[in-house]
């Protein structure tokens, strides 16, 4: 079978402390194990057992890699990586593009948390077919059941059990196959296979039901299985694997399947439900911008030997100099070959070509349709879409977001300086909403981003990764200027004592622009202003908005249109003409009606009912509004908007007035006007630093 | 059309001259109907003329999720701004869903004492003013009179226009004499200051006056209908 075919690209999304990183680990270790295993066993034909210790100390491998390529029982599996972190990245949402199926973890007690939500609504986003698992079922107060049942409250999917636990709490042993109807243990070799047995009396009543249920749930899939099911008969084990299957790639159900990858429960028959339920890359649709088109979309198609479509989905530092993580949407690749890079226009030859295993990574010659692999010494930044010479195609839309939030950093001593330098440069690179600068005034370097949590992040990746201690200041929030209305200009910019004069004037209006930044409309009929001058009046509006008069923030959001002036044949300069806009957008703005914007976040609370008045007030203190709040049993979530700058520090304060038992997320949502009151204050301390 | 001219305009005027001035603060209005037949949409209806009169509203709700209520204001709102021609539409949906918050709760079986503190953590904890509460997809009858006493001192205490919605059976003989429903003929002397019904009539869903504030006045017709395909209240 061909690549596209047979290959799983898949991501494990979880909630904090669900253990996703346990079963990642696991996962490696079973394929890996497996695979070893076989290759033992073939050479001596004595199978191969190991004692515990040897398996504690297998245990270390973890995922260091953006994409790790495992075999599981004939099948090649891309682990992709997805950060833990939910802030709003191009990171997060990178990789979960590159995604065709995903195993959403929950935590057996917990259940579904906020953060559940979250990452469920990302992989909503973007269409990801989904397995859950219910791990943790060794855990006291353990209840799949539960959690299976808020996987359709709270998340709205068509949850159903593909599996039943075999005992709960510390008598978790295994679990029962509803489709294949046997129990499965998983004390063999020594912990590493996996047995059959018959179903434990006492649970094949429950067994049964369950069954009933999942028949139920996925006959709407499968009209075969449907006609049998309701004649009562036999249902043959393969009609119902590919009922499930279509209904999972359909995005029609979601199987939950049960254990703990901590005790070893439940890994392997996960891993056959990913080979079996989830889709290979020609399953999934995806689609390209063509640039020659106004970013119309196209569909890929994952066929080998159509023009190479490739997306540089992740940036990392080697041993070796940078890798590029790809995936390859369409056609295939092959070290010499030439692919065009749409951002850059720049052409380049495909050197060496990576497969990344757990352990170790291998030189490939060539990567088909469908695959993740990595390129080495390619001068890229992450997003970039790399085609065949030929196509204009891009994979990501060419729209960035503004960052919202910015922070001093400082290093600490001169080798700190010059591993940050680095770092932020690394970073700029991988995650085009990670921004850097060095402030004229203050002479600082400012970092900028989507959240406190992301340059969080960068921060702790910057002394992580890099060796670099840097002091930070406070947050400062990304505020906006903009219009509230019409209003003309007519300034005339003049200097002529003596010498080369300078000599421009211009007429126009001022306009709020609804979508979009800036806007530039030349109006100007009969020559007013010479053609060679109109550039000019461009460029000086745009340096007008670069720093709005009312705090220093950036403008958006105007439209400037020229309709008159006048020039002088000898004064008049692109300089003079610069300046007289820069006067005129000036003289405008006050009359403008300018407003100040600040960033508001879609902040969700989720804690016990009891603590409810404290959320309402916490959030009610920080010119929130409360969308909605919604109680089940002893927990309650409460959604609300509120301006970024009242959020600094709410961990804190959430945890103190709760007793620590509520936790929040928050994402950008939009650009709002700040109260009257609060914008005063704002200009007041502009003035005072001026 | 303008923002105030909208509330003027608004059928719902006339629900509320025939109500001498609407519910009222501290009172219980019941709008109640067969299942299916738009008590949701009628409610959400009166909830939006209240948020364009800047008058804050809680929607109290028992589903599983929330979306799906906020997306039915948004097409109330919708319609209605399609309908009336409304200038700045979206500044308008803005600010009124600043002044709406949706309480849902999705235990099973819970009690009004649990629901009416959720409500007061809101008000007075949140600082919410509150001005009128939406309680939809409420089991009325098994509230009983217990109940209804706890939401009328409520509605008394913090000064609230309450409305109710009650499902009524959907087989047997629903309405009495006096077109109150049997299900909750026992609490409309004391804890119900206004009663409406919705009833499917000629293609149309028409809804009757019950009790007013002048007390019973038989069924009343208020010649208030919902329109079937935008659900919005509409005069004859």
């Amino acid at each position: 079978m061909s690549l596209e075919k047979k290959l799983r690209n898949i991501g494990i999304s979880a909630h904090i402390d669900s253990g996703k990183t346990t079963l990642s680990e696991r996962i490696l270790f079973f394929c890996n194990k497996i695979h070893a295993i076989h290759e033992v066993r073939g050479k001596d034909g004595v199978g191969a057992t190991m004692d515990s210790m040897e398996l504690e100390r297998e245990r270390g491998i973890t995922i260091a890699s953006a994409a790790t390529n495992v075999e599981w029982k004939g099948t090649p599996i891309n682990l992709i990586d997805t950060p833990g972190h939910v802030d709003f990245t191009v990171e997060v949402e990178r990789s979960l593009r590159v995604l065709d199926g995903a195993i959403l973890v929950l935590c057996s007690v917990g259940g579904v948390q906020s953060q559940s939500i979250t990452v469920d609504k990302q992989l909503k986003r973007y269409n990801v077919p989904r397995l859950a698992f219910v791990n943790k079922c060794d855990r006291t107060g353990a209840n799949p059941y539960k959690v299976k049942d808020q996987l359709i409250e709270k998340l709205g999917l068509n949850a159903v059990l593909a599996q039943i636990p075999i005992g709960l709490e510390d008598k978790h042993i295994g679990v029962v196959d509803l489709v294949r109807m046997k129990a499965i243990y998983f004390d063999a070799d020594g912990g590493l296979g996996v047995e059959e047995k018959d179903i434990p009396a006492d649970l094949n009543s429950e067994a049964e039901k369950m069954r009933e249920n999942l028949l139920d749930a996925i006959s709407m899939f499968s009209d075969e299985l449907a006609e049998l099911f309701l004649e009562g008969g036999e249902i043959p084990e393969d009609i119902i694997h590919d009922a499930l299957r279509k209904g999972v790639l359909a995005r029609g159900i979601v199987p939950v399947f049960v254990g703990s990858a901590y005790k070893n429960k439940g890994v392997q028959p996960l891993l056959d439900a990913v080979v079996k339920y989830l889709p290979a890359p020609i399953d999934v649709d995806n689609f390209a911008l063509d640039l020659d088109d106004n970013e119309k979309e196209v569909l890929l198609k994952s066929e080998p030997t159509l023009p190479t479509v490739i997306l540089a989905f992740k940036l990392e530092d080697g041993q070796y100099g940078q890798l590029t993580y790809i995936r390859i949407y369409q056609g295939s690749i092959k070290k010499g070959d030439e692919l065009y890079n749409v951002r850059t226009r720049k052409k380049f030859k495909v050197g060496r070509l990576i497969k990344m295993h757990s352990n170790n990574m291998e030189d490939i010659s060539e990567a088909g349709c469908g695959d993740i692999v990595a390129l080495f010494g390619i001068d890229c930044a992450s997003g970039d879409t790399f085609v065949k010479p030929g196509l204009n195609y891009s994979l990501t839309s060419m729209f960035v977001p503004e960052p919202v939030i910015s922070l001093a950093v400082e290093p600490v001593d001169k080798k700190a300086a010059d591993n940050m330098a680095k770092a932020l440069n690394r970073f700029a690179k991988e995650d085009p909403t990670f921004r850097s600068y060095v402030d004229e005034e203050s002479n600082q370097t400012i970092i900028q981003g989507m959240g406190e949590l992301h340059l969080d992040v960068y921060i702790e990746r910057m002394k992580r990764e890099y060796k670099a201690e840097v002091q930070t200041g406070a947050p400062q929030v990304a505020y906006r200027e903009t219009i509230s209305k019409r209003a003309d200009f007519d300034y005339t910019h003049k200097k002529q004592t003596g010498g080369a004069g300078q000599y421009g004037k211009v007429v126009g209006f001022m306009e709020p622009l609804s979508e979009g930044i800036y806007e530039f409309v030349n109006d100007i009929k009969g020559g007013k202003i010479p053609t060679e001058y109109i550039p000019a009046c461009d460029k000086g509006f745009r340096t007008a908005t670069k720093k709005g008069p009312l705090i220093g923030f950036p403008i958006v959001g105007v439209k400037m249109t020229i309709n008159d002036g006048q020039s002088h044949p000898v004064d008049s300069s692109d300089m003079a003409f610069q300046s007289a806009a820069l006067g005129a957008f000036r003289q405008a703005y006050l009359k403008a009606g300018p407003e100040i914007l600040e960033p508001v976040m879609k902040v969700t609370v989720e804690g016990p009912t009891e603590f409810q008045g404290n959320i309402f007030g916490s959030i009610n203190q920080r010119r929130g509004i409360i969308v909605s709040s919604v109680e089940d049993g002893r927990s309650s979530q409460v959604e609300a908007e509120v301006p970024l700058s009242e959020m600094f520090g709410y961990s804190t304060v959430l945890r103190s007035l709760t007793q620590g038992k509520a936790e929040f997320t928050m994402e950008f949502l939009k650009y709002s006007k700040i109260p009257k009151t609060i914008s005063e204050e704002l200009m007041k301390k502009f003035q005072e630093k001026k | 059309m303008v923002k105030d001219e909208l509330i003027n305009r608004s059928p719902l005027r006339i629900l509320e001259k025939l109500l001498n001035g609407g519910l009222g603060k501290g009172n219980i209005g019941v709008l109640a109907s067969k299942k299916g037949i738009g008590k949701t949409a009628f409610l959400a209806n009166i909830a939006t003329d209240k948020l364009c009169s800047d008058k804050p509203v809680i929607h109290v709700s028992f589903y599983k999720r929330t979306d799906h209520i906020i997306s039915r204001y948004e097409d109330i709102f919708n319609e209605i701004s399609k309908e009336k021609n409304l200038q700045n539409a979206a500044e308008i949906s803005e600010e009124i869903t600043r002044n709406r918050v949706i309480m849902n709760f999705n235990q099973q079986g819970i009690d009004v004492p649990r629901i009416l503190s959720s409500m007061e953590a809101l008000i007075t904890g949140g600082n919410f003013k509150a001005d009128t509460v939406i309680i939809d997809g409420f089991k009325i009858k098994e509230a009983g009179e217990e109940g209804l006493k706890a939401i009328k001192k409520f509605a008394q205490k913090l000064g609230l226009e309450i409305w109710i919605s009650a499902s009524l059976r959907m087989e047997g003989p629903v309405f009495n004499d006096a077109g109150i429903p049997y299900e909750i003929e026992n609490l409309v002397d004391d804890f119900i200051d206004v009663l409406l019904t919705l009833k499917y009539d000629n293609q149309k869903i028409q809804m009757d006056i019950v009790k007013g504030h002048d007390g019973f006045g038989g069924q009343h017709s208020s010649h208030l209908y919902l329109d079937p395909k935008t659900l919005l209240v509409a005069a004859e």
